[in-house]
């Protein structure tokens, strides 16, 4: 096989049902940010656990521009990045730094992403940071952490700051003069809560830029829609998941490959 | 029993096949109608994934309605998959697809007191949020803001809207007027027509932008707006009254059958 035909090739009998299964939603993933306009030339990162693996997670073939992303060109690789399976795609390991340090400290978030939008790096320079002034931005009152700019190399150091930063609840992170970081327990709630919060901080940015005086919900509001929220996630609230996904079939399949 | 669309260059959007044969021929008309509504708002980028709705009322004695099937992005609306529910929200044709009674709420309030309103649009843009986030009101600043001026109720955030008796206060803070800002939430219309809907969504949506941005620059510039007197902005807003009037006797439909056709270029699937 020649390294294009390799590159090309699909993995799906080298792999476990469960982790084909997360390599399509993954795909879709990336194909969806590229849909809404959020991704950063071939630079930023969403990471996945591979089901029933401890350690084992899929990224995004680096030099790839996300709306070219499939299944079987996500590299499974290790903590270090080191990767598990050759499908002729590399990895840039350094950029998975902070994803292994969110699924190593973090084994309730099955995926992370990472953004690098303007809104999302506007907010993350406010020292107001992400503020709850819109219902949708409730979702993530309380549920947020702030993190640092430290420089581009991220040692091992700050592996154990951003941790620290992070904390055990939290399921948002601004990284502070960067961007957003986002966890969830599912490859689908992690992309609803990133679509919604890039939503919410485009808001926040045109009501603070008005001028006007903002209309602040009462802290125990927000705690309350808060709750609702995370509810919702968990029962009635339907993601229209499955009908994203049949609207990616419509514009190019080839991401199931 | 659900299916996908037929001759259609969008061949996999789920539908109900023969709908059509069992509802009344005015019926069919509104859901086509406002499955292009879902498409256009679409087009224009007002959608918040499987969130917000987009209701009409059935013509006919009942008060039956239409809404989206809960779940479906607004690309993937139907005439033949919105679903028909009365008040409550409640399903009064059998139909695959779910509804979402509690973001029912709103548009059954609006529903309920207004039998002049034919279609209730809402939407959580980002300029509509960042509108209702702010302490201020629709400005005579644009010809185009001056159909809202004096014509937008404006509901204060109660939370997440689920509780019934918040209806009453949407009822009041609408009052007669075709448009309300949803505090802390976003943006509602409510138009004599879907056409009438599409233009008043379209217009709001572009009013909080440029009112969002003509503050952003006074307010850098250390300038003042220019407001148009309110003598002149009211018989501004008469005119666009007198126009819903016209909508609502048929006399205009908005030159619906461009924005049917510019619909049918980018996917005729809507119509089944």
């Amino acid at each position: 096989m020649t390294a294009t035909e390799l590159k090309n090739s699909s993995v799906k009998d080298q792999v476990s049902a469960e982790e084909w299964a997360l390599r399509l939603d993954l795909a879709a993933m990336y194909r969806l940010s590229a849909k809404h306009g959020m991704t950063d030339l071939t630079f930023t990162h969403f990471s996945a656990r591979i089901p029933g693996e401890e350690d084992q997670f899929l990224l995004n073939p680096y030099g790839l521009r996300f709306e070219q992303i499939t299944a079987s060109s996500l590299v499974k690789v290790d903590m270090d990045g080191q990767i598990l399976l050759d499908n002729g795609h590399g990895v840039n390991a350094a950029g998975f730094t902070i994803h292994s340090a969110v699924h190593m400290a973090r084994h309730d978030l099955a995926c992370a992403v990472h953004t690098h939008t303007p809104a999302g790096m506007a907010v993350s320079v406010l020292p107001q940071g992400l503020m709850a002034l819109t219902q949708k931005s409730m979702r993530y009152y309380d549920r947020t952490a702030y993190h640092d700019y430290e420089g581009v190399a991220l040692d091992l150091d700050e592996r154990d700051r951003l941790i620290a930063d992070f904390g055990e609840t939290h399921h948002t992170m601004m990284l502070r003069n960067h961007g957003v970081l986002v966890g969830a327990s599912s490859v689908r709630l992690a992309w609803t809560r990133l679509y919604t919060l890039e939503k919410t901080m485009q808001a926040q940015l045109l009501a603070m830029a008005s001028g006007a005086k903002l209309r602040e919900p009462p802290a125990e509001a927000c705690v309350k829609v808060a709750a609702q929220w995370d509810k919702g996630d968990d029962s009635y609230r339907q993601d229209g998941w499955e009908s994203q996904l049949r609207l990616l079939d419509r514009a190019d399949p080839t991401w199931r490959h | 029993m659900a299916a996908t669309a037929q001759n259609s260059r969008n061949t996999n959007v789920p539908t109900k096949p023969g709908v059509k044969d069992m509802v009344s021929a005015e019926e069919w008309q509104v859901r086509t109608d406002l499955a292009a509504l879902y498409r256009l708002v679409a087009s224009e980028g007002m959608t918040d994934l499987a969130a917000t709705h987009i209701s009409a009322r059935v013509p006919g004695p009942e008060d039956h309605f239409l809404i989206n099937p809960y779940g479906l992005m607004y690309e993937e609306v139907t005439a033949s998959n919105l679903v028909k529910v009365d008040l409550n929200g409640d399903k009064v044709m059998e139909s695959p697809f779910p509804v979402n009674p509690a973001g029912f709420t709103i548009h059954s309030a609006v529903h309920m007191a207004r039998p002049d309103v034919a279609c209730v649009v809402h939407t959580h843009t980002a300029a509509g949020m960042a509108f209702a986030s702010v302490e201020t009101e629709i400005l005579p600043l644009s010809q185009t803001s001056m159909q809202f001026w004096g014509r937008t109720g404006y509901h204060a955030w109660e939370g997440i809207s689920t509780d019934l008796d918040e209806r009453e206060r949407i009822v009041e803070d609408l009052g007669t007027n075709r448009a309300m800002i949803l505090h802390n939430h976003g943006l509602l219309v409510a138009g004599p027509t879907i056409p009438a809907s599409w233009v008043l969504i379209f217009q709001l949506e572009r009013t909080c932008k440029t009112q969002l941005q003509a503050m952003a620059a006074a307010k850098a510039m250390g300038t003042e707006l220019i407001l148009v007197p309110d003598d002149v902005a009211e018989s501004t807003a008469k005119g666009f009254d007198q126009t819903m009037q016209n909508a609502a006797e048929g006399k205009t439909t908005f030159d619906w059958q461009a924005h049917l056709d510019a619909m049918d270029m980018l996917d005729d699937s809507y119509r089944h």
